[in-house]
């Protein structure tokens, strides 16, 4: 039954619109957009036409202006008031739409004015044009008026406050650690020849022993008196420095100690020999 | 997350053949017994899917949402009631702590009847605006159905949108959805847990037509600013649907022939089948709910050592984080939508890292999809988190954080002193002082004097 019902309503209407198409349109339309303050600027003033392909430049419409669309709605050449009379503002970046209604008379007359302040932060900080167009509708089977109307600039003189984007759950900006940078090194020439500077103070260091007359000539003599006692106690700080080599190298503090105590060890006891012949030597005269 | 991974378990073992991933037990509260046979196709297609329905009337006194303090239901669908309100069963209250236990809400619309007060509240605490006027309905003098309304203009005829770039697409069906008198929804901004489901035409507004004045100037909201669908996703990833038509579930619009306006006069079936299946789908938690499979992290030249407690700075780390996604009856390898990915952050209270993933199939487990990266730690000492937080529009959110310590240079793993170029003239020093002090050791025990030094001796 309510299928039957329908398929009739559609016959209806089908046919209603095919006999009396009855067409929405406009009359005496004009766009104004005026300064607040007088003499700034050149107001403009144009003629809108239904069913034109619009105006041909872009309209500009900065913070002090007002945009202001003064018509009157017809319905088959005869005014009258559609229920829907909106002025549609499409951002083309976007895609974002607002829609502006018409306040109208019973006698299909009536304006709309914009300012920037009905618009969305959107439209304030775009790139492009927006696009407006005109929708004029109704109930029943009257043919809805919708087409191009003019395109309009948004002009920013920098008094529009963005703000902050509201949250939404989409994928974040990547974020890379910014290392520190790693200790700075000077020239290597420079370590090398300061280097070399150090290293060349032990032959110094040794000439000038030589020049004064220093020598180990008694190594064979104190030997040959306690061969044990000197080869342990030289031997012994040798190893000393042995020991700290490795420890520099790998060793850690409990390798190290017990070593350096057998170490010395050793060197107390056969330096207290190896000195004791020393200081023979000394009694003897030889020192 | 774990109160949805207990669902699942709980629904795995309830009933197998369950399809949703929290549960199939299904409260309608419906206020006309008689109205139940208009939506048969409807209920037939849910009870295919597995769903044990019980209906209530909101006059019913015995009615609770909750057993023992705990949601006694898994899913709640709420059509229009004829009287003014839902009673004390369903106040705003118990539905907000119905959707705090887990349960998902699909509450359907008219603008038959009027939209009683408590949802308009209830609506209001989910950023979710509905026109102050509670007879609003939708019109548009563009996109509706000639063959029921032609006079009216308030049957809507929807195309699928286009889905945003990197927001996943589960409700787009072929052909004109079918929104008969529906109630539009204006969405707050703040809230990023609301998201659209279904937008009016660009032509479309809200009007009462209870309001006796020939045209509308003050428009409650205007073109796609107005949502027939929408949908609210909790903290705890429930769900909560609104479907501003309700008739648009009813069998008279199943695959009812629907013609728009316009010069090509283009004529169809309407896909609203289709699209109650997936929007109910959605609603009920058989699609976009997520689950973290296994998460892994080592180090990259050694990954051996599985999720150590403890790495250094300057460490060169490996993760990878394996994701399921449960679609209708099975887990399968989890894909973000292009232009999506999911992202790792490595955040000791600010995130040091922020990195995209990448996926690849997992190696173990053929129903994941593996998201992995390599990253270098920040040359910071500290308690570092693994932290992963996916949060998307109509998938469950997901959130994984591992946490481990991110030590200092240990004293033997700083550069020996030999590969630090400055230091050469200082290790030089040291060994002139060894190489001197052996050599003064010697010439002292061993030096022969140069001349005949006996009468020094002899004073001694």
């Amino acid at each position: 039954m309510k299928f039957l019902r329908g398929i009739a309503l559609g016959l209806v209407s089908l046919s209603s619109v095919v006999l009396a198409a009855s067409e929405w349109s406009f009359q005496d339309a004009t766009l104004y957009v005026q300064a607040k303050g007088a003499g700034v600027g050149k107001p403009i003033k144009e003629t809108l036409v239904p069913g034109a392909t619009g105006l041909s430049f872009p309209v500009g419409l900065s913070s002090a202006d007002t945009l202001k669309i003064v018509l009157t709605t017809t319905e088959n050449g005869k005014p009258k008031r559609p229920h829907q009379a909106f002025l549609n503002l499409r951002e083309l970046e976007t895609g974002l739409e607002e829609n502006i209604a018409f306040t109208l008379k019973d006698n299909g007359k009536g304006k709309v004015e914009l300012t920037q302040k009905d618009l969305p932060i959107q439209f304030l900080t775009s790139k492009s044009f927006i696009r407006v167009s005109l929708l004029l509708a109704s109930f029943g089977n009257s043919v809805p008026y919708t087409a191009y109307a003019f395109e309009m600039e948004v002009v920013n003189d920098g008094s529009i406050v963005v703000p902050p984007p509201a949250e939404r759950y989409t994928v974040k900006e990547e974020i890379h650690h910014i290392f520190r940078d790693d200790p700075k090194q000077p020239p290597a020439f420079i370590s090398v020849f300061f280097a070399f500077a150090v290293l060349a103070t032990l032959p110094i260091l040794l000439g000038s022993w030589l020049m004064l007359g220093g020598n180990i000539s008694h190594a064979s003599k104190a030997f040959g008196a306690n061969p044990l006692a000197h080869s342990l106690f030289f031997g012994s700080i040798i190893a000393m420095e042995a020991v700290f080599f490795l420890y520099y190298l790998s060793w850690n503090l409990f390798q190290t100690l017990p070593v350096a105590g057998v170490v010395g060890l050793v060197a107390f006891v056969s330096g207290s020999r190896a000195l004791t012949e020393v200081q023979d030597r000394r009694l003897a005269g030889e020192r | 997350m774990r109160f949805t991974l207990l669902g699942l378990l709980l629904g795995f073992l309830g009933i197998v053949s369950a399809l949703s991933a929290t549960g199939s037990s299904l409260l309608v509260i419906i206020e006309e017994e008689a109205d139940k046979s208009k939506y048969s196709q409807f209920w037939a297609d849910l009870q295919g899917r597995g769903y044990e329905i019980t209906y209530r009337s909101p006059k019913d006194t015995n009615l609770s949402l909750f057993l023992h303090g705990e949601p006694a239901y898994s899913h709640l669908l709420l059509l229009p009631p004829k009287s003014k309100g839902l009673g004390p069963n369903l106040t705003p209250n118990l539905l907000v702590d119905f959707i705090n236990g887990g349960s998902n809400i699909l509450l359907a619309l008219s603008a038959e009847q009027a939209v009683p007060t408590a949802i308009n509240s209830l609506l209001l605490e989910l950023d979710i605006n509905l026109p102050s006027d509670r007879t609003s309905l939708v019109v548009d003098h563009l996109a509706y159905d000639l063959t029921s309304s032609a006079e009216k203009h308030d049957v809507l005829l929807i195309p699928s949108a286009e889905p945003k770039k990197g927001v996943v697409d589960f409700f787009s069906v072929d052909g004109l959805v079918a929104f008969p008198r529906a109630v539009g929804q204006v969405l707050g901004n703040a809230s990023p847990m609301l998201s659209s489901i279904v937008k009016a035409g660009a032509s479309a507004y809200i009007y009462n037509p209870k309001e006796e004045t020939e045209g509308v100037e003050d428009p409650f909201a205007t073109g796609s600013q107005i949502n027939i669908v929408s949908a609210f996703q909790a903290r705890n990833s429930a769900r909560f649907t609104v479907l501003g038509s309700s008739e648009a579930l009813q069998d008279t619009w199943f695959d009812a022939k629907v013609r728009l306006p316009g010069t090509d006069y283009k004529a169809g079936k309407t896909s609203n089948k289709e699209f109650a299946q997936r929007l109910s789908e959605w609603a009920f938690k058989e699609i976009g709910v997520l689950r973290v499979e296994q998460v892994q992290h080592s180090l990259d030249e050694d990954t051996k050592d599985i999720n150590p407690k403890i790495y250094r700075v300057k460490n060169d780390v490996r993760y990878s984080i394996e994701i399921s996604e449960w679609d209708v009856d099975q887990w399968i390898p989890f894909n973000p939508p292009t232009g999506d990915a999911v992202q790792l952050e490595f955040s000791m209270l600010s995130p040091f890292h922020r990195l995209s993933l990448n996926s690849s199939p997992s190696t173990t487990n053929k129903d994941a999809t593996a998201f992995s990266t390599t990253f270098r730690t920040p040359d910071q000492h500290g308690i570092f988190n693994f932290y992963v937080e996916y949060r998307r529009p109509f998938f469950t959110a997901i959130e994984d954080k591992q946490t481990v310590t991110v030590r200092h240079f240990a004293h033997d793993e700083f550069p020996r002193s030999y590969e630090i170029s400055a230091a050469w003239p200082w290790i030089s020093g040291i060994w002139v002082t060894i190489g001197g002090w052996l050599a003064f050791v010697a010439i002292w025990l061993y030096s022969k004097p140069t001349r005949d030094n006996k009468p020094a001796s002899a004073k001694k």
